[in-house]
């Protein structure tokens, strides 16, 4: 079977890819479209490190091939960004020092991207739970917590 | 990467079709959890992969006395008010959010141990499971589900189609014991369910996980409980049979020593709970 076209939403604008079978998304994202933000750590689905959103769910891009994400809406940090400035989560992550070296980040903003959207005023306890597939050997996951809390904070309209 | 040719059939019907036509040298995949691991380590290396996410086995259907989950259901899907307790406990102990937006409900009866931990509550609640093919069907109970370490009663032109959960009859208990609360492999997993008669046990069934080459019921200590009051004296010979009978491995989580000590205590414990309720 030669490459085949797969067409997807990637960050709201209508995209085109040409793969190779069973090329995952994270390798289409990173080495096909330059889009970084998403990490490739252990290609195990174990660090979380290539979390994106798919239609709103998040997954690990590592273990997704392209083909399957076919017609379906894929976000990445990329698409969390706005053109001016950060997004809150990514203002607060910077603000409360949830970033060392930074691997961990791209997926740790993703799931929690998901987690407020779902449930804007999540308790310690369910961020906890969101955060577990994702692996940070930088921060002891304290910052990472607070950030998300922060987060939240400002979401729902408090000040920084 | 080596694949030459990754199908994405449609229907049920096509993917049977596929397999066919191509026998074992295609890969059968749904949420990609477990094969995916393998081809990106070049551990596995197959010319031809299918996967199962197109297929239209995404669904839960409420029928009399039972639950109907289609395979390719991914295992976020369980975690609904609707579904059975104890499989949205199994479900919620499960791997993490993403890979469980991932890996399907039939998928994880083939995930080599210590995970799959959903697969023990599905054996506790004496699932069964449909098996399609070409010009036929048939229904394997979980409990002959299982031949060995990664090996199963599947035929080579055979999908896994259908979980039929009946609806549990009487009480159920679900413990996964890990190193950690979330997103760990087990050391050991329970699946208790119980029918209670004038203060005796008319019926237990007692499935174990990451103990053996695959989830097994310990029929001894089933034997052992059946009949008797749920007292502290039979539910440490219970225990203790448990420990005995079950089959444990030694990997990087813990010794196989460990482990059927930990059949002994957790079980001890989750029986326990039952007493304490009354």
């Amino acid at each position: 079977m030669a490459a085949t076209i797969v067409r997807f939403v990637l960050n709201g604008r209508p995209t085109e890819v040409m793969v190779r079978p069973l090329m995952t998304l994270q390798t289409v994202l990173r080495e096909v479209l330059g889009y970084t933000a998403t990490k490739a750590g252990c290609k195990q689905g174990g660090c979380g490190s290539c979390t994106v959103l798919v239609n709103g769910e998040p997954m690990v891009s590592c273990l997704l091939p392209v083909e399957d994400v076919a017609d379906q809406e894929v976000t990445t940090l990329e698409g969390l960004t706005p053109a001016e400035g950060l997004h809150p989560l990514q203002q607060a992550f910077f603000e409360n020092f949830a970033t060392q070296c930074g691997y961990c980040t791209p997926g740790m903003i993703m799931i929690a991207k998901a987690l407020l959207d779902r449930n804007p005023h999540p308790d310690r306890a369910a961020i906890i739970e969101a955060l577990s597939g994702q692996y940070c050997r930088c921060t002891g996951y304290e910052p990472i917590i607070r950030a998300v809390e922060d987060a939240a904070h400002r979401l729902n309209g408090g000040r920084p | 990467m080596t694949v030459q040719s990754y199908y994405l059939p449609r229907s049920l019907a096509e993917a049977t079709a596929l397999l066919a036509e191509h026998g074992p040298s295609l890969l059968v995949m749904a949420g990609g959890t477990v094969v995916m691991p393998l081809i990106n380590e070049g551990i596995s290396t197959p010319q031809k992969v299918m996967g199962l996410r197109r297929v239209g086995l995404n669904y839960v259907r409420h029928e009399e006395g039972a639950l109907i989950i289609g395979a390719t259901t991914p295992l976020t899907r369980l975690l609904e008010p609707d579904v059975i307790p104890m499989l949205r406990e199994a479900a919620r102990h499960t791997a993490t959010w993403s890979i469980r937006n991932m890996g399907t409900v039939g998928g994880n009866l083939f995930v080599p141990p210590p995970a799959g931990d959903l697969a023990v509550a599905l054996l506790a609640l004496d699932a069964e499971v449909k098996l399609v093919r070409v010009g036929g069907e048939r229904t394997v109970p979980l409990s002959a589900f299982w031949t060995g370490f990664m090996q199963t009663v599947v035929a080579a032109d055979e999908l896994v189609a259908e979980i039929r959960v009946p609806k549990p009859g009487g009480r159920t208990a679900f413990r996964k014991f890990g190193r950690k609360q979330a997103n760990t492999p087990a050391i050991v997993t329970i699946a208790v369910h119980l029918i209670m008669a004038d203060r005796r046990v008319q019926e237990a069934r007692i499935a174990l996980g990451a103990v053996g080459p695959h989830p097994l019921r310990a029929r001894q200590a089933e034997a052992a409980l059946t009949g008797q009051p749920l007292d502290t004296a039979t539910i440490a010979a219970v225990a203790e049979l448990a420990a005995a009978e079950c089959e444990p491995f030694t990997d990087a989580i813990a010794s196989d020593w460990y482990r059927r000590r930990m059949v002994k205590v957790q079980l001890g414990r989750v029986l326990t709970a039952f007493l304490a309720e009354g």
